[in-house]
């Protein structure tokens, strides 16, 4: 049994009538977001002392702040663009572009940071600073990106959700990686990880909500 | 279809992909063809999941209103009607809890219909009730298969999608829609061959 002429003509007549962005409002409103988010998060960055050399020498944070760039950028690359196809990307891909980007970032932070012989204990710098930085600079982005998002996600509003916070926390992680001087592990996986996976279950919990086409209740 | 091959990573792009890019740039009359050409197809894939003629309109209709409503986020260029079977099918899932138990009737009333048409062509008795329990044993099979094996092999055999294009719906990578294609025709197959064989041993 197929749809009807009727059936057409309705379904034609009732779409013209429910407003609609054209692509060109869409990724004007976006890329104003997107850039606002962006430019709170650094902000709130140079605010709370931007670039601190501390004791490190510029070579040490020219090499971490280029290598981490490059691992966190391919991840955001990944977590907030779409594929060929128009729909983001597969469930798998997302994960893997959020945890390897991390894993790497990590190594390389405490691999070049031992190379220089700075990765040693530092007891008294557990990380709690850096968890802050990276909630509230992330947090923004992740509000921007969810913002400019909001109500157009037809397929996978929470995966995307959780894709934009894993995004929003390797772009804070980069951040936190300029302003912090400790390479002690348990120091990074508190400081810049953690942050990373407290903005994807909240991008996920709120990406839900607030992506999907039709509003939840 | 018309088509060329200017489509996002290197795809061939079809007239739908066209007038879907047009539309979403804001040219109102391009919406039309792209009904014309996306509406069939998706329109057999929800027959397919949900029984109630009411219901399949609901979804066709509500498939088309959030592609119009999403429309500012089409890539220009990539593939609508991925795009809308990964619509219809999230829609599918959300309105219709009963989607996997009315699916696997559905296949049952299939495999009824496709018995019928065995019974026109064959003319002894004794094949079409050889057809029959073989169509029986293929919807057993069928229902034994995971949920994800059972979306892509009627995403990719009944309704003609590339593994691409499936991958796309089902937001899964292309060699794990390769691998449950696989397993999905391994099983159906052996099915068959297993049907075919115990005819051959003597009674």
């Amino acid at each position: 049994m197929a749809l009807s002429p009727e059936f057409k003509s309705r379904l034609l007549a009732q779409v013209r009538e429910v407003p609609a962005p054209t692509r060109k409002e869409t990724l004007r409103r976006q890329t104003w977001l997107f850039a606002a988010g962006l430019i709170g998060a650094l902000a709130i960055f140079f605010i709370k002392g931007g670039l601190r050399v501390t004791a490190r020498p510029p070579s040490l944070i020219a090499l971490t702040s280029l290598g981490t760039a490059g691992f966190v950028g391919v991840g955001m690359w990944l977590l907030f663009t779409r594929g060929p196809t128009g729909l983001r990307r597969p469930r798998a891909v997302l994960l893997g572009a959020a945890v390897l980007s991390t894993i790497a970032f990590v190594s390389w932070r405490y691999g070049v940071s031992a190379a220089y012989g700075r990765a040693g204990v530092w007891p008294d710098r557990i990380g709690l600073r850096c968890l802050g930085l990276g909630v509230m600079t992330g947090g923004l982005m992740l509000f921007a990106a969810l913002m400019s998002w909001r109500r157009s996600e037809p397929v996978t509003p929470v995966s995307t959700g959780a894709a934009f916070g894993a995004g929003a926390g390797l772009g804070s992680a980069l951040l936190i990686d300029l302003w912090c001087p400790v390479a002690y592990v348990p120091h990074l996986l508190l400081g810049h990880v953690l942050p990373i996976l407290i903005l994807s279950v909240a991008g996920g919990v709120i990406g839900g909500r607030v992506l999907s086409l039709v509003r939840k209740r | 279809m018309l088509s060329k091959p200017d489509g996002a990573g290197g795809r061939v792009a079809t007239a739908a992909d066209e007038a879907m890019s047009q539309y979403a740039q804001g040219d109102a009359s391009a919406f039309e063809i792209v009904y014309d050409a996306v509406a069939p197809r998706i329109e057999g894939y929800v027959r397919r999941k949900v029984r109630d003629g009411a219901r399949v309109e609901d979804i066709v209709q509500q498939t088309f209103e959030n592609m119009h409503k999403a429309r500012g986020t089409f890539i220009p260029g990539s593939d609508v009607l991925n795009w809308a079977f990964a619509i219809a099918r999230n829609l599918v899932i959300d309105t219709g809890k009963k989607a996997g138990r009315e699916s696997s009737t559905d296949m049952t009333a299939e495999n009824d219909g496709m018995g019928a048409v065995l019974a026109a062509a064959i003319a002894g008795g004794e094949e079409l009730f050889l057809a029959r329990e073989t169509g029986a044993l293929l919807v057993r099979t069928y229902e034994g298969l995971t949920k994800l094996q059972q979306e892509v092999f009627e995403l990719v055999k009944l309704e003609g999608l590339s593994y691409q294009q499936a991958a796309a719906t089902l937001g899964i990578t292309v060699p794990s829609v390769r691998m449950y294609a696989h397993r999905a025709f391994v099983a159906l197959r052996g099915a068959v061959e297993e049907r075919s064989e115990s005819r051959l041993v003597p009674a």
